[in-house]
């Protein structure tokens, strides 16, 4: 068990330097460099050219192969922008932003509390209500209050959320006066914003769970238990539910990334300070040491949450074989 | 006594950064340099601030000695031995003009000083070394201290831009204590002798600034325009500064939040969009009874910069040109697409919050002149016949029957409003025949595409830095090429020659010639076509007093005052 | 009486293929039907909109829904424009017209780039295992690690913005799904009798990968399209925002965004009608999607998940 939790654990590697590999491709090497941009809108020539060497742009892309034929030692070819990149990263140091010159590591800081502030009661009240309402419809599934959930679902699902987000915060913030259409001062400021994302999300989640639950409603031991003479109810919170977990929280771990992330829309609607603005303002900006950041240890959660599920897997169901 | 307003996003309260308005803003709240702007009186002039007087310049122009006030004190602040604020003295303006040259600081404002000051450059050149810290013990020999309170700067040929840039936030005092305690921190602790000083700032939220206590008496202005008493903007003249105790700014990122927020008062002020506009301003570009009954107070101001269409003198189709031939027939072609442009229509698709621009000299600078005509103003059968002695009789190429095709890059993605304007520039290029296609890109892509000369034609627009006609005229001398500003690649000897003579000239009748004279030059061979100069429409709430629309406005919340509501 | 017992014989004498018996059980599910028919008359709206663009592009004159009107910018709604007019008084249905146009061509376009891809990779990991599965796999991880939004602005960024940018982002992002699925079918199937038995029979892998495995996993090819295609509009409405989208032709997501400027004034017509057009295409194609899969293949675990 433990070699394999090791074996995994090293797969982290490979995947995420492929990420910063790929971003880094995408923004380097094709994007070029953002020397001109630093230098102001006063640039000369001569300030660009300043700035290209304080940032190391001037040096290759992958490998330095001249200053390794030049110095004799194959470190020296390491002498790049990419691998200073992974140098950096390794040590978690994300430098610094190019639009706020703030250093990235305390962006992050001051950023991750408010995106969790939206993204988890998000999360929770729509995993319950998901459940909830799934387990209705196992329970009644193939009749009619089955069917109109699943359509309910799906009307849901079918419209944009940036609707959802405009339409929430001109009727019930700015018309309705029911909440403050704009801030981050009380918890009072985060229900619009929660509630529009539940609904927005909802749908997805309900089908998910409902196909989930169905899945296990059709399995051997759920006619063995009706069989035995358990009743709706028991076979449903008893077995269905229990079997039904394992799904459950390789959905919910996969999930955790996204809370992290933050929603991009929804931050910026509503004036919350936290990652997902940030990622925004990033794309907009062109600031790519944010967007690496973010990138980066986006990809490594995920990866770390895929591990964790295949983990919970093998810890649930023994039959699962390690490979 | 509470100002409520709007702040965007910036980069940090380290002076030597302060690249974009709204970074300017937030640190001339807590930085203070020699000179600034005057509030009330126009055309605008420098007056002394942490100068006792302006300075002494020398008969040649080439030294300036200015003599600092006496008791002028830093916030207090941990970076202090004692946390008690220092007397400022000549040597944190020597320190801070070379924290701006130092290339470890990544400054964008050396501009400022390079070339110009005697021996800046040697110093920068020194400064670039990586394997150790930058030695700020190594004098410059353009900027000296002979006593505590007296600053000299020489130059290397006549300046006159200096006492301008002097004003800006790159020239500010800087305690070298506070660089030195707080290091990558700086940029969140602002020390500074200004008026203000940062209480509590929460990025991308809210900024939150108290009255420095030891800010030394600075007064209202006694002096301003004819009408400024009138308008009650004299009322406070000799009361000490700042009048406004406490001020809190908001980061409000959709335009629509922050109107709301102005309309249930929870901000002070705010600009009006183009869609807003007709709800809020009636035909006659005044306020609706509707706004007028809130009291709301509307400030209509143009501002200082202009907006254009630039074609890349080194594109093909477009450019300067290989032969004289080509020359003659790209000259007629961007002379076609600029005589295209409704200016008019332009204007109201803005609904009026934009003039026509006839050139690059901007309204309120010297040179600018109402009365001169823009030679490719809109004229569809100049535009046609131009097009056709181009060589593309109704819009297409005579040689090979193709219609022209060109593309427009257009910065500022995500901005619903240039896209909605990018699609008029479509429309104005087909009346003529010409499609042209909109490349509508992140304002990072437009940038890079710029600096590689890679664009065909592109929408740029440039904010003055200092009233001068220099400043904008060197969007088209030849030596800026990108990556420099001169993004057009517009090169003609005969213009930088004009140039090179109005850079050391101070100002005179004749210098303004001489800008006109460039602009003319320019014009001709159209280079860029003229889009317009934006006017400001700002609202404000009835309960603030003494807002004065300025084209530098950046240090001027310590004059307003908030009246009881 | 007889014609029924002909009609059953027909039936009895016809072979049960997959796709026969799902036909079946997919007309008996009659919500499925109409949406089928909401979907064939937006194909109906999306063949005139392509119409009035290409007549327009090859007499070489402003297409209609092109044309401006100045004076009569930013109308209300009337008999003779249904949804008022934008902001150069071009007509807001015209609009929505081509928007379904470029919905269309943006699901197609990225879907000629992802379903090849992804079945090809899907294919060669399952089929073949080993080193080849690895690398596949450790590429749609790397893929499937970066949060798609931000791989398919930064696609776009170096492919060139509007449609291509948003056709080859979204299809070199989202081919990750389809090719796990295939390459779970592939390790199946690799395994069945009749591919021991092509191979015994002296067929080349490729034969057996594409000849004879390939038809019986297409139908979650299928499938796929149905489900991605509402994601592939919603996307381009969050692109749209983000300010990488279309930028010169009309459509749906840069309609939103610019309703979204004059909802405040009480201007509902704007976002009212591009969202009721996107909804009932989107609605339709995900209740559809859902039908041919509980018809094709109702142990097919697709990924559902909400994009805000």
């Amino acid at each position: 068990m433990t070699a394999y939790i090791i074996r995994r654990l090293l797969t982290v590697i490979p995947i995420t330097l492929g990420v910063l590999l790929l971003v880094f491709f995408i923004y380097r090497v094709i994007g070029g460099d953002p020397a001109a941009r630093l230098a102001g809108k006063n640039a000369t020539p001569q300030k660009i050219e300043q700035i290209r060497k304080q940032y190391g742009f001037d040096k290759p892309k992958f490998f330095n192969w001249q200053e390794a034929a030049k110095t004799g030692s194959p470190a020296a070819a390491f002498d790049s922008q990419f691998w200073h990149l992974v140098g950096q990263f390794a040590q978690l140091d994300f430098g610094k932003s190019l639009q706020s010159n703030q250093r990235i590591s305390r962006m992050l800081a001051d950023g991750v509390v408010p995106s969790l502030c939206v993204t988890t009661p998000i999360f929770l009240v729509e995993l319950s209500v998901a459940i909830a309402l799934a387990l209705i419809c196992a329970f009644y599934r193939g009749t009619r209050i089955d069917r109109t959930f699943v359509v309910v679902s799906i009307v849901a699902m079918s419209i944009s959320g940036l609707v959802y987000i405009m339409m929430g915060q001109y009727f019930f913030a700015f018309r309705l006066r029911w909440f403050p259409v704009w801030g981050f001062e009380s918890p009072a400021f985060l229900l619009l914003p929660v509630a529009i994302g539940v609904i927005a999300g909802i749908g997805g989640s309900l089908r998910f769970y409902r196909t989930i639950m169905l899945d296990e409603m059709y399995q051997d031991y759920v006619r063995t238990a009706f069989a035995k003479g358990c009743s709706q109810r028991e076979v449903l919170f008893k077995h269905v539910l229990k079997n039904a977990a394992i799904p459950i929280l390789t959905n919910v771990v996969v999930a955790i990334p996204f809370l992290y992330t933050g929603s991009l829309m929804l931050e910026s609607f509503f004036g919350i300070p936290g990652l997902g603005r940030m990622t925004v303002d990033a794309i907009y900006t062109g600031d790519e040491p944010v967007l690496f950041a973010m990138v980066f240890i986006g990809s490594v959660i995920f990866v770390i949450a895929n591990l964790v599920t295949d983990l919970l897997y093998t810890w649930a169901d023994p039959r699962i074989r390690l490979q | 006594m509470v100002y409520y307003g709007e702040g965007g996003d910036i980069k940090g309260f380290d002076p030597v950064k302060a690249s974009d308005t709204e970074t300017a803003a937030q640190v001339c709240k807590v930085y203070e340099g020699l000179l600034e702007y005057d509030y009330l009186v126009r055309p605008y002039r420098v007056v002394p601030r942490l100068a006792v007087a302006m300075p002494d310049i020398s008969p040649d122009g080439l030294t300036y000695t200015f003599r600092i006030k006496k008791g002028v004190r830093f916030q207090d602040d941990p970076c202090f031995p004692d946390g008690k604020g220092r007397e400022l003295v000549a040597d944190d303006f020597i320190y801070a003009f070379k924290r701006v040259m130092d290339a470890k600081t990544l400054s964008t404002g050396s501009w400022i000083f390079a070339e110009h000051v005697v021996g800046v450059d040697e110093w920068a050149k020194a400064s670039e070394d990586q394997s150790k810290p930058t030695d700020y013990s190594r004098p410059i020999a353009g900027f000296e201290a002979p006593d505590r309170h007296t600053l000299r700067i020489r130059v290397t040929k006549p300046y006159p831009q200096l006492l301008w840039v002097l004003t800006m936030q790159y020239a500010f005092a800087t305690p070298r204590e506070a660089v030195e305690h707080y290091k990558d921190d700086f940029l969140n602790h602002p020390v500074g002798t200004g008026p203000y000083r940062l209480k509590e700032w929460r990025r991308n939220y809210r900024m939150e600034y108290e009255r420095n206590p030891t800010f030394h008496g600075q007064r209202y202005p006694a002096e301003g325009e004819p009408g400024d008493r009138e308008k009650g903007l004299l009322e406070d003249a000799g009361k000490p500064l700042p009048i406004i105790d406490r001020v809190i700014l908001y980061n409000v990122r959709e335009y629509y939040t922050r109107w709301q927020m102005f309309l249930a008062g929870q901000i002070y002020s705010a600009g009006i969009s183009k869609d807003y506009f007709n709800k809020v301003i009636n035909q006659d570009l005044d306020l609706t009874p509707e706004m007028s009954r809130l009291g709301i107070k509307l400030h209509k101001t143009p501002e200082m910069d202009v907006f254009y269409i630039g074609f890349n003198w080194e594109d093909p189709v477009v450019g300067g040109g290989k032969t004289l031939e080509e020359a003659a027939r790209h000259r007629k072609l961007r002379q076609a697409f600029a005589c295209a442009i409704n200016q008019k229509q332009l204007s109201e698709f803005n609904n009026g919050r934009v003039t026509p621009a006839s050139g690059p000299i901007t309204p309120g600078i010297a040179g600018y002149d109402p009365a001169r005509q823009y030679p490719w103003r809109f004229n569809l059968d100049l535009a046609r016949e131009l097009l056709a002695e181009a060589g593309y009789p109704d819009g297409k190429d005579a040689r090979t029957g193709q219609r022209l095709r060109l593309t427009l890059d257009m910065g500022g993605a995500g901005d619903a409003e240039m896209r909605q304007m990018g699609q008029l520039m479509v429309d104005f290029a087909r009346a003529i025949g010409i499609e042209l296609t909109m490349n509508f890109s992140l304002q990072a892509e437009h940038w890079r595409k710029l600096e590689h000369k890679e664009s065909q034609l592109f929408t740029s627009g440039w904010v003055m830095d200092y009233p001068d006609a220099q400043n904008v005229l060197q969007l088209w001398y030849g030596p800026n090429e990108s990556p420099g500003v001169n993004h057009c690649n517009y090169k003609n000897p005969e213009f930088d020659k004009l140039y090179q003579r109005i850079l050391t000239m101070q100002e005179s009748p004749e210098r303004t010639a001489l800008s006109q004279q460039m602009v003319d030059v320019m014009l001709a061979d159209c280079p860029c076509a003229f889009l317009y100069h934006r006017l400001l429409y700002g609202l404000m709430q009835p309960w603030v007093a003494n807002f004065k629309p300025h084209d530098f406005p950046y240090p001027n919340t310590k004059f307003y005052r908030v009246k009881p509501h | 009486m007889t014609a029924t017992a002909a009609n059953s014989a027909a039936l009895a004498a016809k072979p049960q293929t997959l796709w026969s018996t799902a036909w079946r059980q997919f007309r008996r599910n009659r919500l499925a039907a109409a949406c089928l028919w909401i979907i064939v008359i937006y194909v109906g709206i999306w063949l005139y909109a392509e119409s009035v663009y290409w007549t327009a592009y090859l007499r070489d004159v402003v297409p209609s829904y092109k044309v401006t009107d100045f004076d009569a910018r930013n109308a209300a709604p009337s008999l003779r424009h249904w949804l008022g007019t934008d902001f150069t008084g071009r007509d807001n249905v015209a609009q929505l017209i081509q928007g379904v146009r470029i919905a269309f061509e943006i699901a197609i376009l990225s879907s000629a780039i992802l379903i090849p891809l992804g079945f090809l990779l899907g294919a060669l990991a399952g089929y073949f295992g080993r080193w080849v599965d690895n690398a596949i796999i450790w590429l749609y991880s790397v893929v499937d690690s970066v949060p798609s939004i931000l791989s398919i602005i930064s696609i776009s960024y170096v492919v060139g913005r509007g449609m291509k940018g948003i056709v080859i982002g979204m299809g070199l992002v989202a081919w990750v799904g389809l090719c796990r699925l295939i390459r779970g079918e592939y390790l199946k199937h690799k395994q069945r009798a009749y591919v021991a038995a092509a191979r015994a029979l002296g067929a080349g892998h490729l034969t057996v990968m594409l000849r004879h495995i390939a038809p019986n996993v297409l139908h979650i090819v299928i499938i796929t399209f149905t489900l991605l295609f509402p994601r592939f509009i919603l996307t381009e409405v969050i692109l749209s925002y983000l300010g990488v989208g279309i930028a010169n032709e009309p459509s749906w997501g840069v309609m939103i965004n610019d309703a979204k400027q004059r909802l405040w004034l009480g201007v509902w017509w704007e976002l009212g009608g591009a969202t009721a057009a996107m909804f009932f295409l989107v609605l339709a194609l995900n209740i559809v999607g859902d039908a041919l899969r509980d018809a094709l293949d109702p142990k097919l675990k697709t990924a559902e998940g909400s994009a805000t």
